[in-house]
C-alpha cells in the first residue's frame, strides 16, 4: 500500500525558516534509510503559502486568491510518499522521524491505488495506459 | 518549476461519497489532457481520514492518534504534481479542472527547488540530495 506522510506547515515554515544544518542532516539520512529500505517513493517541500494561490469553486464560478493563507493549519509544508506492507510499517518509520528539537505532528493517510481516485503517478501503470492511448 | 495542485476534503470527500460517473469521466479527460501536455509529474487521492493516523512527537513522547479528524477544512483529500512554466499556467489549468465535490477548493503550491534554499544547505547536502532523487527515480521504474 501506499502512503502519503502529511507535514503541517507551522509559523516558521510560513516564514520561510529553514531548519537548521544539524536537522537537515539527519533528515538527508533519514530520507537514505527511507530509499534503501524501498519505501521512498516521492517527496517534496513546499515554499511559504505567500507564493501560492488557491482556486474556490463555486456554483460553476472559479475564483482566485493569492498567498499568504492566514489559517496556517490549513496548509501543508511538505510531504513523502510512502510504499510500506502495512499502516504498522508505515507507524515504525514515522517513529524513527528525527528529533528536530520542537514539538511534530505528520498525518499518515492511505492512498487509493486502483478505481477513479488511483494513482496517476507518471511511472504508473495507469498514467502509462492513458499516455498511450491518447498519443 | 513544479507544483503541487492539493485538492482540499469537503464533508462528501470525508464520508466516502463518490463522484458521479459523468464527473469521473471529466476528470479522466481531464488527466488525459495533462498527461498529453506534459504536465503530469503525479496524480493520486488519498482515502478519508477515517483511515488515517496522526503522530505527534513531543520531546521522547510519540503519540498515535486515530482519524477520523473533524477539522475538515484543515484535510487534503487528493493531489497532483504538476510541472509548468509558471504558477499562471497552473491556475489556467485548475480553471478548468472538474470539481469532484461542491465547493471544493485547490492550492497550488510551488515546490522548494535546490536554487530556493540558501547557504544551509551546503554542497555536500546538494551532492546528497541528488543521489537520493536518482535513487527513488530509479526505484519507481523498477
Amino acid at each position: 500500500m501506499r502512503v502519503m506522510i502529511i507535514v503541517r506547515a507551522n509559523r516558521n515554515s510560513e516564514a520561510g525558516r529553514m531548519p537548521g544544518p544539524d536537522v537537515l542532516a539527519q533528515m538527508r539520512t533519514y530520507n537514505e534509510q527511507l530509499a534503501e529500505a524501498g519505501v521512498l517513493v516521492g517527496m517534496g517541500g513546499l515554499l511559504p503559502s505567500a507564493n501560492g494561490k488557491r482556486v474556490k469553486a463555486s456554483g460553476g464560478k472559479k475564483t482566485v486568491v493569492d498567498g499568504p493563507f492566514a489559517e496556517t493549519k490549513e496548509l501543508i509544508a511538505g510531504f513523502w510518499l510512502w510504499q510500506v506492507r502495512s499502516m504498522d510499517e508505515a507507524l515504525e518509520w514515522a517513529a524513527r522521524f528525527p528529533d528536530t528539537g520542537e514539538d511534530e505532528e505528520i498525518e499518515i493517510r492511505p492512498m487509493y491505488d486502483e478505481g477513479p481516485c488511483g494513482t496517476m503517478t507518471a511511472s504508473a501503470p495507469k498514467a502509462k495506459a492513458v499516455a498511450a492511448a491518447a498519443e | 518549476m513544479r507544483v503541487m495542485v492539493i485538492v482540499k476534503a469537503t464533508k462528501d470527500s470525508e464520508a466516502g461519497v463518490m463522484p458521479s460517473q459523468k464527473l469521473l469521466e471529466d476528470m479522466g479527460k481531464f488527466n488525459e489532457q495533462l498527461v498529453k501536455a506534459g504536465i503530469m509529474l503525479a496524480g493520486d487521492g488519498l482515502h478519508p481520514t477515517s483511515k488515517a493516523k496522526r503522530v505527534k512527537f513531543s520531546g521522547d513522547k510519540r503519540t498515535v492518534v486515530d482519524g477520523p479528524f473533524a477539522e475538515t477544512k484543515e484535510l487534503i483529500a487528493g493531489f497532483w504534481i504538476w510541472q509548468v512554466r509558471s504558477i499562471e499556467e497552473a491556475v489556467e489549468w485548475v480553471r478548468r479542472c472538474p470539481s469532484p465535490h461542491p465547493g471544493t477548493e485547490i492550492d497550488i503550491r510551488p515546490f522548494f527547488e535546490a536554487e530556493d534554499f540558501g547557504k544551509e544547505f551546503t554542497p555536500e547536502l546538494r551532492a546528497q540530495e541528488e543521489r537520493l532523487r536518482a535513487q527513488v527515480e530509479r526505484q519507481k521504474k523498477s
